[in-house]
């Protein structure tokens, strides 16, 4: 039972992970404005754009959420469309 | 005098309207978008020949030249762009008196600037349509006096214009995850300077991208290798001098391209070759033979 706590608490020990899926990303220079735009973002750590799902991984700090309408604004800047959004745990 | 017909309406017009820095096409426009607050670099250099003379005077064009571009995205919608020159314009010719002349120029040329605003954007997973109506302005940065050793050069050897000439057009894109379509249609309205207006000019373009590689996507993001067909439909009235129409100037050309592109999320490579496939120049214009572009494009 002790081992299972301890393994919980590692698993959230890091970064909020949100996975966001962007219509119209659909060429690799188009990537680049996109993964731009949601760093600009305050407390994240790092974002990764998928291109053949259409989605971008988005890594927070610690302690840190990301909010649905800064990446909508985000993603509007790039140029693109906002389609899903969601958190799907944490950095380990 | 307007052997370079040829060359200024595929040179000048083509790569320099058509130089807007992202993926997709390489001689003309797209409307994909910038992202806010992104630059993009684009630097194309190009090599054009024109030696089809339908005259006894032999005569032999080319320019060489570079065209650097710079985009900003000002909104995800609304991107700007300015357009620099730098040529190289040469002509060889035999006079009446058996004698070879060779007569050119080089510098800066007319620079360019416009703005592109996405008026309809239709996105779904993994792919785009969008329209994007365009406006720009050419500005006298080129020199319109150049002199030579025979005296002025004709205007049609000059580096610039002179003259403020507005542009306009519309460009649409469908793009998905394995091609693109682009397809523009643009019209250019040249002023008199110095005494000289060249034609009018409108032209149709579109093209065609076809993912050759990776045949397979896989995960985050693997540069494209595209197999690029593009195709353009230039036409140019005749030019005045004075008030006066020129008889040997405008006319229509047909220009197919095939080419390569990589594309990368920072940095494109790309080549292309223009092949005529169709010129209807009036009078004894100098009839294209090719034109070669290769170039990169980064974006920050």
């Amino acid at each position: 039972m002790a081992a299972i706590f301890l393994s919980a608490a590692t698993a959230f020990a890091g970064g909020a992970v949100y996975l966001l899926q962007a219509d119209g990303l659909s060429c690799p220079f188009c990537a680049y404005g996109i993964e731009k735009q949601l760093g600009r973002i305050s407390g994240v750590e790092s974002v990764t754009a998928d291109i053949a799902n259409g989605s971008v991984r988005v890594v927070m700090k610690e302690g840190t959420n990301l909010d649905r309408q800064a990446a909508n604004k985000a993603v509007e800047a790039a140029g693109f469309t906002l389609r899903g959004f969601g958190r799907t745990g944490s950095e380990q | 005098m307007n052997v370079l017909k040829a060359l200024i309406i595929a040179s000048a017009y083509g790569v320099l309207l058509g130089s807007h820095a992202h993926a997709a096409p390489q001689t003309f426009n797209t409307a994909l978008p910038v992202a806010e607050g992104e630059y993009i670099f684009r630097e194309q250099g190009f090599y054009k020949s024109a030696t089809d003379d339908p005259s006894p005077a032999n005569r032999e064009a080319k320019v060489v030249g570079s065209i650097s571009v710079l985009g900003l995205g000002i909104t995800g919608k609304l991107a700007v762009f300015g357009v620099l020159p730098v040529l190289h314009k040469e002509l060889d010719m035999t006079t009446p008196a058996g004698k070879s002349a060779s007569r050119n120029a080089s510098g800066i040329g007319d620079a360019r600037l416009f703005g592109r605003y996405t008026v309809y954007r239709g996105d779904a997973p993994g792919r785009t349509f969008r329209v994007a109506p365009f406006v720009g302005l050419e500005l006298p940065t080129g020199d319109s006096n150049d002199k030579g050793s025979l005296g002025t050069l004709p205007a049609t050897l000059q580096l610039g214009s002179g003259s403020w000439d507005p542009f306009f057009g519309v460009v649409a894109t469908y793009q998905t995850l394995d091609y693109e379509i682009d397809v523009q249609a643009s019209y250019k309205v040249n002023t008199e300077a110095n005494g000289f207006e060249f034609g009018d000019e409108a032209r149709f373009d579109a093209s065609l991208q076809y993912r050759l590689w990776p045949r397979e996507l896989t995960g985050n993001v693997p540069g494209f290798l595209y197999g690029v067909l593009e195709g353009n439909l230039l036409y140019q009235s005749r030019n005045e001098i004075g008030g006066t129409t020129v008889a040997s100037s405008g006319g229509t050309s047909l220009f197919i391209a095939p080419g390569l592109q990589y594309v990368t999320k920072r940095w494109i490579a790309e080549a292309i070759v223009q092949l005529p496939a169709f010129q209807d120049l009036n009078g004894s214009a100098l009839k294209d033979t090719f034109t070669v572009r290769a170039g990169f494009r980064v974006n920050f």
